[in-house]
């Protein structure tokens, strides 16, 4: 129970995909204008990773291994997260087309979204059981979700701010998400490892 | 004995030293008077009176145009010299009728005294909107439409401001010192009309006189005269609600919706002269003052006397003003001249020189976040204003710039001049155009 | 195959019809939603245009070759509408012009409009406070140092977001061919316009009387006829406040920007 703890603990907070592993930023700076949009993406991004994890976990340890063809690991794991993104977009499409209209070009891109597939191959990499694989995907996903709506958060404040030229967009969002990575860097140290 | 009192607030210089001790003048009449139509908040008046024609003072020249709107009367005797647009304390042109006197003054001759015992509730009302009583506090609110609460909201406090928080005005405060009787006799009126449960006068601090003066005439009455903190803005009509009951009026509600009403203690005058002498509102006490101006004073002025007339009896200007303010200096109407008339709702006339509106150029916001400990109605006047600034009518209305009573709290302790009172009112105008825009 | 199989399966369970069209009218369409069309963005006006509800040549910015593309793709015949250039028709800058007080607020001109009217003496003349450049998406406005708004025929695409956010209602839509305009958005009378403007026009009617199919008076103001202004020209000489300008000769006093002289105007 507690290295359940640890592992949800350490894959939100201390080893935040997207502030301490760098993975998925794309969406990281490209959905994260609006609060509402940034949750919409999360949840979106939540669904994804953990049925990511439980088919992929399946087809490691039942299809890969037993026909000895684990080199067909990359291909496998890509094509599986694909196919769930297409149907996340299919059903978002219908039951919010506001959402969808909002997320835009990003929903397709969770597929190639590394940290879906980093998420996948660190299951296996860590030898990880069914039920830790799970956690380890629902701290994950939670913690790309919280990291971006707090970048959310903070870029709705820059908004208002009197930014100088030279800084605005994209420029402005960069410093801020290493000052948020940088703050993260608190948590090193809670959990070992 | 700590005075009670709301949250926020700010303390700007008080500046009554100029005129709270000087006794109120009458100001004598001029050549012209010119009535506007359009003095309180709802339908402005249509003009019952023709080119020509002789009106006695009192008499109805304007009558109301629907249940929110007053009447508008004649302040002297004499003849309609004009109907036509004329500038009007607002900025702009409107209708008013124009009034030469006859130096006769002779009141209406169907006024008579009429003892308020044999009156029923809705006589006293009647009688309060014949007279076109409107709040004396500068917001110039029908005074008869406040009285009509609907049944469901039974009024249990009744509240009356004598807090005159704005600073450099001393007109209610001399009314309270040499008018008592007929405020008291209001105060009771308009008590009979509510049937309150408690009345209340709140006064600020700084006024022990009247203070002192009220408490002692109301030993044996059942008012309570209620000594307040001195902040501004204590006088407006949310934070005395707050300060005397310790209430809070719901966003977008109405002081009724906790069961209080408030009104100006100049308005508990008015509405003495019109139910018992049955006079209408022709008249008011407007404090005269500020640098510019070489001899400040509380004056007795008509409705419709021209600023020129009254600068000249106040014996004309030290230099030539830097700012014309109708009202007080946070919430009162810059002016664009002199000629314009007074209104019901001018308790003041504020001369500044161009020293003492020198302002800083506007700077950045720095987050220092004075103007939210500042604001009386607990809102984030430099985020609407940022939003408004930047056209996002959905988040301005989202952190409440409805809920903005303009009081310049934020705007007086900005340390980077920042107009955010101007901001809130844009965005507060684009937000009601929203609103308008979707009923269409 | 299994993936490939249920995808198949759940596309069509969860189908959204969309008509190619519109994806192809999305795809040519500037994307930089304007509004000018009159709809919610690109993507609602190729909703519109599929569902028949719009015509191919109301899109400004996208211009003439615009038009035939979207009319190939919906499979229509087209015409493109004239180009039209918005215009300043005031020249009543700071020096020129009278102000009746000092405003000292915020500096947009919807708020300025809101404090007794304007700064302005003159009630329909520019304010100068720039809510014009901010709502322009192409950079086409300019506010010269003396505080007048001017616009750069050539960088206006016509997409009228500065008509809709001035509180005076002083910019004008004109056929971009028409280079020559009264410069006065003033109805008052003659002697009163001349106190407060040096500039202004009077309404004397000597342009009309000089060229008169060019040339409307109206209310004391006169505006260029567009459809007949040909010799429009000619009047420039004769008017006596200086109130009509070639904007193939020159651009307002104290603007940057410079007149690229079409071939149309033959006059010296």
């Amino acid at each position: 129970m507690a290295d359940l703890l640890v592992i949800l603990v350490s894959a939100i907070f201390v080893n935040n995909f997207v502030l301490a592993r760098f993975l998925g930023i794309c969406p990281f700076l490209g959905v994260s204008k609006k609060v509402e949009t940034a949750l919409g993406m999360g949840m979106a991004v939540t669904f994804v990773m953990t049925v990511a994890t439980v088919v992929t976990w399946f087809v490691q340890y039942f299809i890969l291994i037993p026909f000895g063809i684990e080199y067909l690991q990359t291909i496998a794991f890509i094509l599986i997260i694909a196919s769930l993104v297409q149907l996340v977009e299919m059903v978002i499409q219908k039951v919010s087309p506001v959402l969808y209209q909002s997320l835009g070009i990003f929903l397709p891109l969770i597929t190639t979204n590394c940290a879906v597939l980093g998420l996948a191959v660190l299951n296996i990499q860590k030898d990880y059981t069914f039920l830790e694989g799970i956690i380890f995907a629902i701290g994950a996903a939670l913690g790309f979700t919280l990291a971006l709506v707090l970048f959310a958060g903070l870029r709705e404040r820059l908004e208002l701010c009197a930014v100088p030229k030279s800084f605005r967009g994209t420029a402005i969002a960069l410093v801020t998400a290493g000052l948020l990575s940088l703050a993260f860097m608190g948590f090193a140290g809670l959990v070992k490892g | 004995m700590k005075l009670r009192t709301f949250k926020g607030g700010i303390h700007p210089p008080d500046n009554k030293h100029w005129t709270s001790h000087k006794a109120i003048e009458d100001c004598p009449l001029p050549d012209e008077l010119v009535v506007p139509l359009s003095q309180h908040i709802g339908a402005p008046s249509v003009a019952c009176v023709e080119v020509g024609q002789h009106v006695a003072k009192g008499q109805e020249i304007g009558s109301a145009k629907g249940f929110v709107s007053v009447p508008v009367h004649a302040s002297t005797s004499g003849e309609v010299v004009a109907i036509e647009n004329r500038p009007h304390p607002f900025g702009t042109s409107l209708p008013a009728v124009v009034i030469k006197p006859d130096g006769e003054d002779s009141w209406s001759s169907n006024l008579q005294f009429t003892d308020p015992g044999s009156l029923t509730s809705d006589e006293v009302i009647e009688k309060v909107r014949q007279a076109g009583v409107v709040g004396m506090g500068g917001a110039a609110f029908p005074a008869h439409v406040k009285m009509s609460p609907p049944p469901e909201k039974p009024i249990r406090t009744l509240l009356f401001n004598g807090v005159e928080c704005e600073p450099y005005l001393t007109s209610d405060h001399r009314m309270m010192l040499e008018e008592s009787e007929r405020v008291l006799q209001g105060v009771a009126l308009l008590q009979y009309v509510y049937g309150a449960e408690r009345v209340v006068i709140g006064i600020e601090a700084n006024k022990p006189d009247a203070i002192a003066l009220l408490k002692k005439q109301c030993a044996d009455a059942p008012v309570e005269i209620l000594p307040l903190a001195v902040k501004y803005p204590q006088g407006a009509e949310k934070q005395l609600i707050a300060a005397a009951t310790g209430r809070e009026v719901p966003s977008g509600g109405l002081p009724m919706d906790v069961g209080v009403a408030v009104h100006n203690v100049s308005t508990a005058a008015a509405v003495t002269d019109a139910v018992m002498l049955g006079r209408p509102l022709i008249e008011r006490v407007c404090t005269v003052t500020g640098p510019a101006i070489r001899e400040p004073k509380n004056l007795r002025v008509r409705i419709g006397m021209p600023l020129s007339h009254l600068v000249e009896v106040c014996g004309g200007l030290v230099e030539e003003p830097g700012k014309i303010i109708l009202g007080g200096p946070m919430m009162g109407f810059t002016q664009l001249g002199f000629d314009v008339p007074v209104i019901r709702g001018s308790s003041g006339l504020l001369l500044l020189r161009e020293e003492d509106i020198a302002k800083s150029p506007e700077g950045p916001c720095i987050r220092c976040a004075r103007c939210v400990q500042a604001c009386p109605m607990n809102l984030l006047p430099t985020t609407i204003a940022a939003y408004a600034r930047r056209d996002l009518v959905v988040e301005t209305e989202e952190y409440c710039a409805m809920d903005c009573i303009e009081c310049g709290s934020c705007s007086y302790v900005c340390p980077a001049s920042i107009p955010l009172v101007q901001s809130i009112r844009h965005g507060k105008a684009a937000v009601l155009a929203k609103k308008r825009n979707a009923l269409l | 195959m299994v993936a490939a199989i249920a995808l198949g399966i759940a596309a069509k369970k969860f189908a959204v019809e969309v008509d190619p069209r519109e994806l192809a009218a999305m795809e040519v369409l500037p994307g930089i939603n304007c509004g000018a069309c009159g709809f919610p963005g690109c993507a609602g006006y190729s909703k519109a245009l599929v569902t028949g509800k719009a015509e191919p040549n109301l899109c400004p910015p996208g211009g003439a070759e615009l038009v035939t593309k979207l009319a190939r793709i919906l499979g229509v015949e087209a015409t493109a509408m004239a180009r039209q250039t918005a215009v300043v028709l005031c020249q009543g800058d700071n020096r020129k012009a009278q102000l009746r007080f000092r405003y000292l607020g915020l500096e947009d001109c919807n708020a300025a409009q809101r404090i007794a009217g304007g700064p302005k003496a003159c009630p329909g003349g520019c304010i100068g406070l720039a809510s014009c450049q901010r709502a322009c998406p192409f950079d086409a406005i300019e506010i010269t140092a003396d505080g007048l708004a001017v616009i750069s025929r050539e960088k206006c695409t016509g997409c009228r977001k500065c008509l809709a956010v001035c509180p005076r209602d002083v910019i004008r839509m004109t056929p971009y061919e028409s280079s020559v305009h009264v410069m006065c958005n003033s109805h008052d009378k003659g002697a009163v316009v001349r106190k407060y403007c040096q500039v202004g026009c009077i309404g004397c009617h000597i342009c009309h009387k000089t060229v008169p199919d060019a040339y409307k008076v109206e209310d004391f103001l006169a505006t260029v006829v567009y459809e007949q202004d040909a010799q429009a020209f000619e009047a420039i000489a004769k008017c006596p406040t200086k109130c009509i300008r070639d904007f193939n000769e020159a651009y307002p006093e104290g603007s940057t920007f410079l007149p690229i002289n079409n071939d149309k105007s033959d006059a010296a």
